[in-house]
């Protein structure tokens, strides 16, 4: 199992606490490192000086304050310190154009939150299963 | 016989041809090599107030304004030297301001084959060539108009786009929390609450459900109306198939006789398609839940060469005093307590129907069943289904 931290990228306080019971009530106890905007993302995946956050997973909400989750994607995967990071969008959006335009921007998954929080639970359980148990990701990128 | 008639002919003389060139509306003039006036009839006449005897041995320059003169006197020397007809648009004055005229010019040769004079027949089109101005300005105003619409068109569908996107995120967002918390309660404080407050709770959760359908429903409208409708082959039978799947998979233990006809085909845009058969197929399967003998029946036929499918079911149906109100977006026929639903799904099949140019319609009696017909594509004028 990945035990690397979850990196949750959500403004949303309500859903902030849904998503870690919701991991929780599936006993996935990976560290969840929440960034409530893309900018506070970026700064901890790609920051100027330090150590990179190395996540397991990146659950990335599309509509964020300041920097919004796609152009955190992009970034995501326009460096190759996190280029291989599966990151999954997750988001209450279903229109097309996000899910279209995240896919092409690299996302590995695109789940919509559902409104009933069982299902989420549902949801959180099956992304922790494949993501830190069953796929196996790529070894992290070397540094310089 | 012939020979005959062309000899009759031959014999008709000036008097006679004087009398048929002035019994035309065409303006008819004959001027020679100079430019000098050798005849004119009746109409040219009456146009310019002037007598044949006065015209004789004049030019164009003698009466008329110096550039319309210019104009004449080019035109007569081009057909002199081209030897044959020649066509062309020309202006004379009247009393009522410029007129324009359609004018054949030919040269008049003698045995020789000298160009000797030129004959000009003029036919006014003033009235013709106000009517195609008029035409022009239409259309153009028109195109404009066209133009004007489809701008504001675009710019209302755009902010219509931004606004089923911000229901769709912003809407959807603290119904989660809404539902969440309840569910939280229960979970955390639900052996503490009462009975009938955890009763609350459900129901709580419940509307929440529904005005999440809602809202799924509202964006499902607004996309049908928004996206641009692609036309291209589509296999309904495989559609209605997947659309049956998804409902046997959702409720198992229902097992209604479903008829799906092979090789249904339109031409259409199958995203759109596919949403009306969810709807169509899905009402069918919802209203047949009380009838332990629930069919439902997919069939196609062509009604005056136009393609006609429908959806047939034998389950609850609906009084036809209410079918004007079927196909408005939340009508609903039926309580809420007796089926579920938002009353959208119908307004987005006709909004879809439409967009391809088709109709529907709606046939029922309650207790007998309902069956949906529509088609796709647009039919001949006064072609009523």
């Amino acid at each position: 199992m990945s035990d690397g931290p979850i990196l949750l990228v959500e403004d949303n306080p309500d859903d902030v606490l849904f998503t870690i019971r919701a991991f929780a009530k599936n006993h996935i106890r990976n560290e969840i490192v929440v960034a409530s905007d893309g900018e506070q993302a970026l700064r901890l995946l790609l920051p100027g000086e330090g150590q990179p956050l190395h996540p397991a997973l990146i659950l990335l909400d599309i509509k964020l304050p300041k920097v919004d989750g796609l152009e955190v994607l992009r970034a995501i995967r326009d460096d190759e310190r996190t280029s291989s990071l599966p990151v999954v969008v997750l988001t209450t959006s279903s229109e097309e154009r996000d899910i279209v335009e995240s896919y092409r921007l690299g996302a590995n998954s695109f789940v919509r939150k559902p409104v009933v929080f069982e299902e989420f639970v549902e949801a959180a359980n099956v992304l922790g299963v494949y993501w830190l148990l069953v796929n196996q990701p790529a070894p992290p990128a070397r540094n310089g | 016989m012939k020979a005959r008639a062309s000899q009759k002919l031959m014999t008709v003389g000036h008097e006679q041809l004087m009398a048929l060139i002035d019994h035309t509306s065409a303006v008819i003039y004959m001027r020679d090599a100079d430019g000098r006036y050798l005849l004119v009839n009746r109409e040219y006449e009456r146009l310019f107030k002037l007598r044949r005897e006065d015209i004789v041995g004049l030019t164009d320059h003698d009466l008329f304004a110096e550039d319309i003169a210019d104009d004449f006197r080019a035109n007569d020397l081009r057909a002199f030297a081209r030897g044959f007809p020649v066509q062309m648009e020309e202006q004379a004055p009247s009393d009522d301001g410029l007129r324009t005229y359609v004018t054949v010019k030919f040269p008049l040769t003698d045995a020789t084959g000298r160009s000797y004079a030129v004959c000009g027949i003029s036919t006014d089109i003033t009235e013709r060539k106000h009517a195609e101005e008029e035409v022009r300005r239409l259309n153009n105003e028109l195109e404009q108009r066209v133009r004007e619409r489809t701008a504001e068109l675009e710019v209302s569908t755009r902010e219509l786009d931004a606004f089923a996107y911000s229901v769709s995120h912003d809407l959807r967002a603290p119904l989660r929390s809404v539902e969440g918390f309840s569910q939280i309660l229960i979970e955390d404080f639900g052996d503490t609450l009462a009975e009938e407050a955890r009763q609350y709770l459900g129901r709580i959760q419940a509307n929440v459900a529904r005005m999440a359908q809602m809202i799924d429903d509202l964006l499902n409208l607004s996309r049908a109306t928004r996206v641009e409708l692609r036309r291209e082959h589509t296999d309904i039978t495989a559609l209605a198939g997947e659309v049956v799947a998804e409902l046997r998979g959702r409720e198992p233990d229902r097992s209604p006789g479903i008829v799906i006809p092979d090789g249904l085909v339109a031409q259409g845009d199958p995203h759109l398609i596919r949403l009306v058969l969810q709807n169509l197929i899905g009402n069918a399967w919802k209203f047949t839940v009380h009838n332990p003998d629930a069919a439902i029946r997919l069939a196609h036929e062509q009604r005056d060469g136009v393609d006609v499918y429908s959806v047939q079911d034998n389950g609850a149906g609906f009084d036809m005093r209410f079918a004007h109100k079927l196909f408005d977006p939340f009508q609903r026929l039926h309580s809420a307590t007796d089926f579920e639903g938002t009353g959208i799904g119908l307004a987005i099949v006709h909004r879809i129907v439409t967009r391809h140019g088709g109709q529907i319609r709606a046939e029922s009696a309650p207790g007998e069943g309902a069956t949906f017909r529509f088609s796709l594509a647009p039919a001949p004028a006064g072609w009523v289904l």
